[in-house]
């Protein structure tokens, strides 16, 4: 059959997979601590046939070869970990990593996992927790009665209890940070986990050897853009036409054939 | 047998042959740092006596096209564009093969990475030791600011080399090696800007309007091998009446 039918085949495929990505990102524009994936593509294997300077029947040396492409593959989706832009909410519990660095949690298998979305909550136990009830670690306790709580740029996170005019400290947030943080494990509800291909995490205190330091009162937002998604999105829905263009080209070509035959 | 039937074969041959070239590069559009293939049409005199003027047709395609393709914003640190003519450099096996897509990664190790060749650094693959923030600069060079530190410190710096196209091919992993299988020497004045891409430069319009016109060339090829296949018709009713 006709290989360029299974060469268009890859295109309009990556550009599915591409729509899929682009559907995602638009969808998560709202989602605090989201981080758009982007999906990458790269030439499949080529068919060398002939080598240029190869011998001919002839005898002569064949001044050029022959090589032929087999069409793309998506190689992966990256997290690009860039960072959104900053929401004030003026909620005590909120908090915004400014810089790089996750907060780790529980994870919902026992293992350490990662965030960055800072809408943070009490549980019935007065634990510090993530918005889907995951502990924080170090775990925070904020007694009962408490009011007021403070969280510093340094992850100090303080409390002022009733009949007490000083602030009682309650604890410090640490932060982590990968070597390559687009390696970790998307679990969806905003946590990461670690992997062979991110590295073993470092831990350290807000705003020190390179971690961001922590706002209160604020959220980091989706990084995803609005306008660049829709441009992909556009470039995308092409590439899949033009694709299946040369798919109904390729097509007509063996309509030609088999009616010249007939 | 009229040998017009096997010209004719030679030809069609080789426009589904180029349908495959130009399939390819339209499938590749999105890929970044993607150079278009370019399909050539070469006329081959058959060899023997007797055989001077008939010449079948047979398709070239090993030519990389050098033109440069859109720059795109993305934002990222380790996202490099070639501003300009030059290539990377990428480990591969024991030797080394060049690309224009500039989408590197880090590993667990801290070896910078493209897809899964180590990139190739003035010395030998790069190594990037735990940094808080990395910078690429236009030179190439790779600075890096320690965990603790306030200042960047270089560490090492990107091969960059400039080459001709034409002295190029692409290999079977599709990145491009010299024509003579041997490593190219670094060069100076390639620039480089980091937190953008090279789009493919695949014109799209290119591609299509050759699609349609190989795909009508086809057209004519079954239309002559429709009367080579009526003059032999011909022939044979020639003798039956």
């Amino acid at each position: 059959m006709n290989p360029a039918m299974w060469i268009s085949k890859t295109g309009v495929q990556a550009q599915d997979a591409k729509l899929q990505a682009i559907a995602n990102n638009l969808a998560n524009v709202n989602t605090v601590g989201f981080k758009r994936d982007r999906v990458m593509f790269e030439d499949l294997f080529y068919q060398v046939e002939r080598q240029p300077g190869a011998e001919g029947p002839d005898g002569s040396n064949a001044p050029a070869g022959v090589q032929l492409g087999n069409g793309t593959r998506m190689v992966g989706t990256q997290k690009v970990f860039t960072s959104g832009s900053l929401q004030t909410s003026n909620q005590s519990l909120d908090i915004a990593i400014v810089g790089q660095g996750f907060l780790q949690v529980e994870g919902p298998n026992g293992r350490p996992a990662y965030t960055r979305a800072g809408q943070l909550q009490v549980n019935a136990e007065g634990r510090l927790t993530n918005a889907q009830g995951l502990r924080l670690q170090p775990e925070i306790t904020i007694p009962a009665g408490a009011s007021s709580i403070t969280i510093a740029e340094n992850g100090m996170v303080s409390a002022t209890m009733s009949g007490n005019a000083a602030a009682n400290e309650l604890g410090q947030l640490r932060l982590s940070n990968f070597i390559n943080p687009t390696g970790l494990l998307a679990l969806g509800d905003n946590i990461y986990q670690e992997t062979a291909a991110s590295g073993a995490p470092t831990e350290g205190v807000p705003g020190a050897d390179g971690l961001g330091k922590l706002k209160q009162g604020a959220l980091e937002g989706s990084n995803v853009q609005v306008v660049e998604e829709m441009v992909d999105m556009i470039a995308a829905q092409r590439t899949y036409e033009m694709n299946t263009k040369v798919l109904s080209a390729a097509d007509n070509m063996l309509q030609y054939l088999s009616q010249a035959v007939r | 047998m009229d040998a017009l039937i096997y010209t004719v074969m030679s030809g069609a041959e080789r426009v589904l042959r180029a349908q495959q070239v130009h399939a390819n590069n339209l499938a590749n559009l999105e890929t970044p740092g993607f150079r278009a293939n370019v399909e050539q049409s070469n006329a081959r005199q058959v060899a023997g006596a007797g055989y001077a003027a008939r010449h079948l047709n047979e398709l070239v395609s090993d030519a990389v096209s050098g033109r440069e393709g859109a720059l795109r914003e993305t934002g990222r640190d380790l996202d490099v564009a070639l501003q300009g003519p030059g290539l990377f450099a990428v480990q591969l096996g024991n030797g080394e093969a060049y690309t224009r897509a500039g989408n590197f990664s880090l590993d667990a190790d801290g070896s910078l990475m493209l897809g899964k060749q180590p990139v190739m650094g003035d010395g030998g693959p790069i190594n990037l030791p735990a940094h808080s923030k990395v910078e690429i600069a236009a030179d190439g060079v790779i600075s890096i600011q320690a965990p603790g530190q306030v200042e960047l410190q270089p560490v090492d710096r990107l091969k960059l080399v400039k080459p001709e196209f034409a002295a190029l091919r692409k290999n079977e992993q599709g990145l491009l090696v010299a024509r003579d299988g041997q490593a190219l020497a670094a060069d100076e004045s390639v620039r480089v800007g980091a937190g953008r891409l090279e789009s493919s430069n695949v014109s799209a319009v290119e591609e299509m309007v050759n699609t349609m016109s190989l795909a009508r060339d086809f057209e004519v090829q079954m239309k002559l091998f429709k009367s080579a296949d009526g003059m032999a018709d011909a022939g044979n009713r020639l003798m039956r009446d």
